[in-house]
């Protein structure tokens, strides 16, 4: 059923529609919509759940990862400060291997304060061992929560769904809703084998010696290694039952493609157009969506750009000290490519700033330009 | 006759069921006697969550427990929303007759939990929350924390606590959850009564129960239940229920022994002039003035 | 996946199941605890040795018929001693440091008075040899002595003057301090061990000291029971009587025509039994001491009694005359005393004031000044000083005769004529065995007071170990932290009018429920009652406790010494040694 709604309410709804009995949360702008979405269908009886309106993010987690472990379906969401101070209980989440899921909305990190979408906030949890996805508009993130569960509960590793503050959770669009039956049959009920059981009472998590926390390390590990198969696997589900997918990654244009640009995000639908002003203009450009981040794809990433000499990775964040997150990331999977492509670096839209098409057809240009290699990011500052 | 021999232990004494013998705890822990007595009255179909503390160290190091019901060792600021989670999932799931029960020390109840309990307590989540008070940061090595009492040495206060003892009871009483109490080892069967009667409530209990600490007190090692009892006849910590943030009920008349009866047994408190001991004593007859005054006043 | 194969799964993330007993803690310490037990001052006070901690603790599980048999192991008077003796285990109680003492003395009745229709099993030694020994004297010490020989294993023949058994307790003591009925309860319990008795029969009449010499060894506890005479020529006077004479003559039914004022002269308890007695029968009554109320030896509570019954006190007046004027009214004619200094019992002496005199008349008069010993038909080779002559272990000059009670130099009430009846059926046993009482009688010692306890001596007979004395411990041992504080329940009385309508026990006992939390008081000084103090305490939850089966153990592996369950027994029961 097709609807007009904000990326928030999309979200809502697919919390409603996995049939999540248990969200403890904590409103943050640009998040509070979908709390309050959430909370209105409480009152209501729609949800069929229960709102644990905790004081802070970090007892948000806390009573998710506990919840969890009891054997209920969970799910939070929050934002830049949020996320920031559940970060401890993100890291127990992992080592717990429950599957939460967490939809973020990107907003930048104070200081100095602000509102506005920056991918900072999500990225800085990147080692916290949560499975994470980037959503390009409203639709990709209701599927995406929908997918989400399936994969985590596949794998017992929460799961982080992010769209950026405004440009994705306040902005507006056609949205189609999937129908109760159809979620249902695509999501079975939840159920966690390492659940508490009052029958066989145990010590959960307690202290371990370096060897076993190595091995349980080396599990995670190695689930968190099959997730990029296992996504593929879902969303090809999803494209038969649903009728939408998204790929763990996206190529657009990249079979001739001399430059590739790489996005995330909302700026993935403005390069779209781009990519068709360039191409009318002879220009063999190329873009790769990055939908899922951690794991981070190598083999599909390597795959999507094998052969491609110049690629140009657009960020929307920068972590001081080392250069935009996605560029990291692209250089790692790709040192050991024989084709040795140059791969640049450029930010552009921190704190909040317009991505505008003039902006992304600089980088493609720019990139056209440079043959030498270049370390440092490039900063798209308007002049 | 009755005999002492070695042999293996009889499992049939449900006590030690519930804290089972070889744990890591010093000789003497006021706080073990304090977790297996509440744990025996909460009995087997309870969900516990336990924090970094010493509570932790006793937990032991996998495979081995000490606990006898199911527990999890949460982060050390969470032990409330933890098990308020747990409470939640319990009744999605249709469990009714398993409860969650969240111990923290005294630091992860004053201190870094504070926060995180006053948001369990504030909506009233059906929880059972035990504060195991040994007046200090004991498993990393005696530091101060806000139950930490006036002038007592720590390791970060090495000429005695400049500040008072927060008051966590009436801290707790003005969120107006259902039942809290205070209650302390020296009296283990005012203690269990207490569990009893909170498992039968439904919404937030909260229980502060003093355990002497014989490492961070300095004392000898047989004295933590002779000093919580002292603690408690002195007015230092009295015995009473606090019923929806406004009906007090005194449990024990105390003997209204002198401080020094409970203070000069400290090595903590050996350094204590005159002047500090007064107004200890001073601080104690308030307090127990002050509370006779809110125990009389009928439903608040 | 079914809910067995997941639960047999590998988890994900560690839980430990496993159990820290694993880890032998019990290494980590220097110290272990060990049981020990104490005597209590309260039975070290009791001439008799009463197992006061036990019966009491057996009281609390309300084993009532165990409490019987306990008492009835060291002594066979527990309902006649639970209403007249004069409990200085109370006056010794450790609680009374603390609060107010137990009411041994109540529960000591209570017991009693609801075993009344039960009959427990006391099994006498199997003497290997059980000689015939003799008693001579069936009154509180004779009873005992011949019970105790009895248990002992011998063939005791009880001979007893009167024609009924009791001496001082049937004789001496109103029907108001102790019903007769109780009386008999115990004598026939006593009586149904097997010993043979001659009623009727006096030593020097019906029999001859010399037959006596037929037995293996005798003991004679013939009491003090000639009244004392004031020399005023009182025998020829009608209605002046003696003391004992009196209440026996009144206690055997026969008529006594009493006048309306009646003088009772004395101060002692037989004085204060013949005020009593008299004023139930409407009589006003005066009792006239020489001394005044503070050197009267008679019990506290007879003189609160009698004064709440409206018998008057006199005091500083010593009788000098006595004559008959009219028909039937005595004139008495005293002369005033003062109180001079001490004499040896530590009691002011009573010195006459000079030329200082009073009369007063009255229709009866009761001469009540102590009581001597009948020495006509005794040997007086055994007589020193009016008295027979022992030593400590109750023998005579002459083997193998031993002595005790009233008859000997020893303080006057039933439970001291108890404790003598038993120290004699001991002495005579060694004395038989061929072993010597200066090496058995401080193993079975109570205390240092001289109580003697003769399940010890069983033991030590029948197994050739004798059971550990424990040093007896005072209320500064006690972690008196861990009781609660409560008032003791006073025992009801009848009092003033309602005392009076006949004979009727004054003393009224305990109800079931003030037995049950007057039984709850006693602290158990030095030996374990269960109270789970160190099962709760305990740290480590090592210590497991069976109040019913009086079991109790701690697992040493995992004991870490740290002395808590010793420090925290409120009746140190509990020590803590040093590893070896």
């Amino acid at each position: 059923m097709k609807e007009f709604m904000t990326g928030n309410h999309a979200v809502a709804h697919a919390v409603r529609l996995c049939r999540t009995p248990f969200i403890a949360a904590y409103p943050i702008t640009p998040q509070t919509p979908i709390y309050e979405k959430l909370s209105e269908w409480e009152a209501s009886g729609a949800l069929n759940g229960v709102m644990m309106r905790t004081e802070s993010e970090h007892s948000a987690m806390a009573a998710c990862i506990a919840a969890s472990l009891t054997g209920v379906r969970t799910f939070t969401a929050t934002s830049s400060q949020g996320i920031a101070l559940m970060h401890e209980m993100l890291h127990f989440a992992a080592g717990c291997r429950v599957p939460i899921v967490l939809v973020n909305v990107n907003r930048l990190l104070a200081a100095p304060w602000g509102f506005w979408a920056d991918q900072l906030d999500s990225l800085s949890q990147r080692d916290t061992g949560w499975i994470q996805f980037y959503c390009e508009n409203g639709q990709e993130a209701l599927d995406t929560v929908i997918q989400a569960y399936r994969v985590a509960e596949e794998v017992y590793l929460p799961t982080m769904v992010s769209m950026e503050a405004f440009l994705v959770s306040h902005f507006m669009e056609v949205v189609d809703l999937p129908d109760q039956e159809e979620v249902d049959r695509f999501l079975p009920a939840m159920d966690l084998p390492h659940k508490f059981d009052v029958e066989k009472p145990g010590f959960y998590v307690p202290v371990v010696s370096p060897e076993l926390y190595r091995k349980y390390k080396h599990m995670a590990q190695e689930a968190m290694a099959s997730v990029e198969e296992v996504t593929r696997r879902v969303d090809r589900e999803f494209r038969e039952a649903f009728g939408r997918g998204y790929g763990v990654v996206e190529p657009v244009m990249t079979e001739d493609a001399e430059v590739v640009l790489v996005t995330a995000g909302s700026i993935t639908s403005t390069a779209r157009l781009v990519l068709k002003e360039l191409r009318s203009q002879g220009k063999k450009v190329g873009l790769l969506k990055l939908r899922l981040f951690r794991p981070f794809p190598r083999k599909t990433v390597q795959e999507a750009l094998r052969g491609k000499r110049k690629i140009a990775v657009i960020d929307r964040n920068i972590g001081l000290g080392g250069g935009g997150i996605f560029c990291q990331e692209l250089r790692a999977a790709l040192i050991h490519s024989p084709a040795r492509p140059l791969i640049l670096s450029f930010i552009a839209g921190v704190g909040g700033c317009d991505v505008s098409p003039e902006t992304i057809e600089r980088v493609a240009l720019e990139a056209m330009k440079r043959e030498e290699a270049i370390d440092d990011p490039l900063w798209m500052m308007e002049e | 006759m009755r005999n002492m021999e070695k042999g293996p232990f009889d499992p049939s004494f449900q006590g030690h069921a519930f804290l089972r013998p070889g744990h890591a705890a010093c000789a003497g822990c006021g706080l073990a006697i304090g977790m297996r007595l509440v744990l025996e009255a909460m009995g087997p179909r309870t969900i516990a969550v336990i924090v970094p503390s010493c509570e932790g160290a006793i937990g032991g190091v996998y495979p081995h427990t000490a606990y006898g019901v199911t527990t999890i060792h949460s982060a050390f600021e969470i032990a409330a929303p933890t098990a308020a989670g747990i409470a939640h999932a319990l009744k999605i799931r249709g469990i009714t007759d398993v409860q969650a029960v969240a111990f923290a020390g005294d630091g992860g109840t004053f201190d870094i939990g504070l926060s995180a309990l006053s948001g369990v307590a504030k909506n009233n989540e059906d929880i059972l929350y035990v504060c195991l008070d040994n007046e200090a940061y004991m498993n990393t090595g005696i530091q101060v924390s806000s139950a930490t009492p006036s002038y007592a040495w720590t390791g970060t206060t090495p000429r005695g606590n400049p500040r008072r003892k927060k008051n966590i009871m009436e801290i707790m009483a003005a969120h107006y959850n259902p039942y809290s109490a205070t209650a302390t080892i020296g009296f283990p069967k005012d203690l269990q009564r207490k569990i009893e009667k909170a498992k039968g409530i439904r919404g937030m209990k909260f229980i502060h129960m003093l355990v002497p600490c014989p490492t961070g007190w300095k004392t000898a090692s047989n004295l933590s239940p002779e000093l919580s009892i002292l603690a408690v006849e002195t007015n230092i910590f009295p015995l009473y229920e606090v019923e929806d943030g406004k009906r007090y009920e005194i449990n024990h008349e105390p003997r209204r022994l002198p401080v020094e009866a409970y203070l000069l047994k400290q090595g903590r408190f050996r350094h204590l002039t005159r002047a500090e001991i007064a107004a200890i004593q001073q601080e104690a007859d308030e307090g127990w003035e002050r509370l006779r005054l809110l125990a009389g006043r009928k439903g608040g | 996946m079914t809910r067995a194969e997941w639960t047999n799964l590998e988890p994900v993330i560690p839980i430990s199941y496993g159990s820290t007993e694993i880890v032998e803690t019990g290494k980590w310490g220097y110290q272990k605890p060990e049981d020990v037990t104490f005597t209590a001052p309260c039975q070290e006070a009791c001439p008799a040795g009463n197992p006061i901690a036990r019966f009491l603790y057996q009281a609390t599980q309300k084993r009532y018929e165990d409490a019987l048999l306990s008492l009835l192991r060291e002594n066979p008077f527990p309902g006649t001693c639970g209403r007249v003796c004069f409990h200085p285990c109370e006056g010794d109680c450790n609680r009374s440091h603390f609060d107010e003492p137990v009411s041994v003395n109540a529960l000591e009745r209570y017991v009693f008075d609801v075993t009344s229709r039960l009959s427990p099993r006391l099994d006498p030694i199997d003497h290997p040899n059980p000689q015939p020994v003799a008693v001579v004297g069936g009154g509180p010490c004779g009873l005992s002595a011949a019970y105790f020989l009895t248990l002992l294993g011998h063939r005791v023949t009880l001979f007893e003057a009167t024609k009924d058994l009791g001496g001082m307790m049937r004789w001496g003591i109103p029907d108001y301090r102790l019903p007769k009925g109780v009386l008999r309860k115990e004598i026939t319990r006593i009586l149904a061990l097997g010993i043979e008795v001659q009623r009727g029969v006096r030593v020097g009449k019906e029999i001859s000291f010399r037959e006596l010499e037929n037995f293996k060894a005798v003991f004679l506890s013939p009491g003090a029971g000639l009244s004392r005479s004031l020399s005023l020529g009182e025998a020829k006077i009608h209605g002046i009587w003696k003391g004992l004479d009196f209440l026996q003559q009144i206690h055997s039914g026969d008529k006594v025509r009493l006048g309306k004022e009646i003088v009772v002269l004395g101060g002692g308890n037989t004085a204060l039994d013949a005020a009593r007695t008299a004023r139930r029968f409407g009589s006003r009554v005066v009792v006239i001491y020489r001394r005044t109320k503070a050197e009267m030896p008679a019990f506290e509570e007879e003189i609160q009694g009698a004064e709440e019954e409206g018998i008057g006190f006199e005091f500083l007046l010593q009788p000098v005359k006595m004559e008959l004027v009219g028909r039937r009214r005595i004139r008495l004619t005293f002369q005033r005393m003062k109180l001079g200094r001490r004499d040896q019992t530590g009691r002011r002496r009573a010195i006459p004031v000079e030329g200082s005199f009073v009369t007063r008349e009255a229709d009866g008069v009761v001469v009540a000044v102590g009581e001597d010993i009948d020495g006509s038909w005794i040997p007086p080779d055994l007589m020193e000083k009016g008295a027979i002559g022992v030593d400590a272990y109750l023998r005579t000059n002459r083997m193998p005769f031993f002595a005790g009670g009233d008859a000997v130099d020893q303080p006057r009430t039933v439970v001291t004529a108890i404790a003598a009846g038993k120290r004699g059926a001991l002495s005579i046993d060694l004395y038989l065995r061929g072993l010597s009482p200066e090496t058995v009688f401080p193993r079975i010692a109570v205390g240092r007071k001289g109580a003697l306890s003769l399940e010890a001596y069983r033991v030590g007979i029948e197994t050739g170990r004798f059971p550990e004395r424990g040093e007896v411990v005072l209320h500064d041992r006690l972690h008196s932290l861990f009781f609660q504080l409560s008032k003791r329940i006073a025992p009801r009385r009848r009092r003033g009018e309602d005392a009076l309508r006949g004979f009727r026990e004054v003393r009224l006992g305990l109800s079931r429920k003030e037995a049950e939390v007057s039984a709850q008081r006693c602290l158990s000084c030095g030996t374990c009652n269960y109270c789970l103090n160190c099962y709760f305490f305990c740290p480590e939850g090592v210590i497991a406790l069976d109040p019913v089966g009086e079991m109790k153990r701690v697992d040493l592996v995992h004991c870490k010494g740290c002395g808590t369950c010793a420090q925290s027994c409120p009746r140190s029961a509990i020590r803590m040694r040093e590893n070896v």
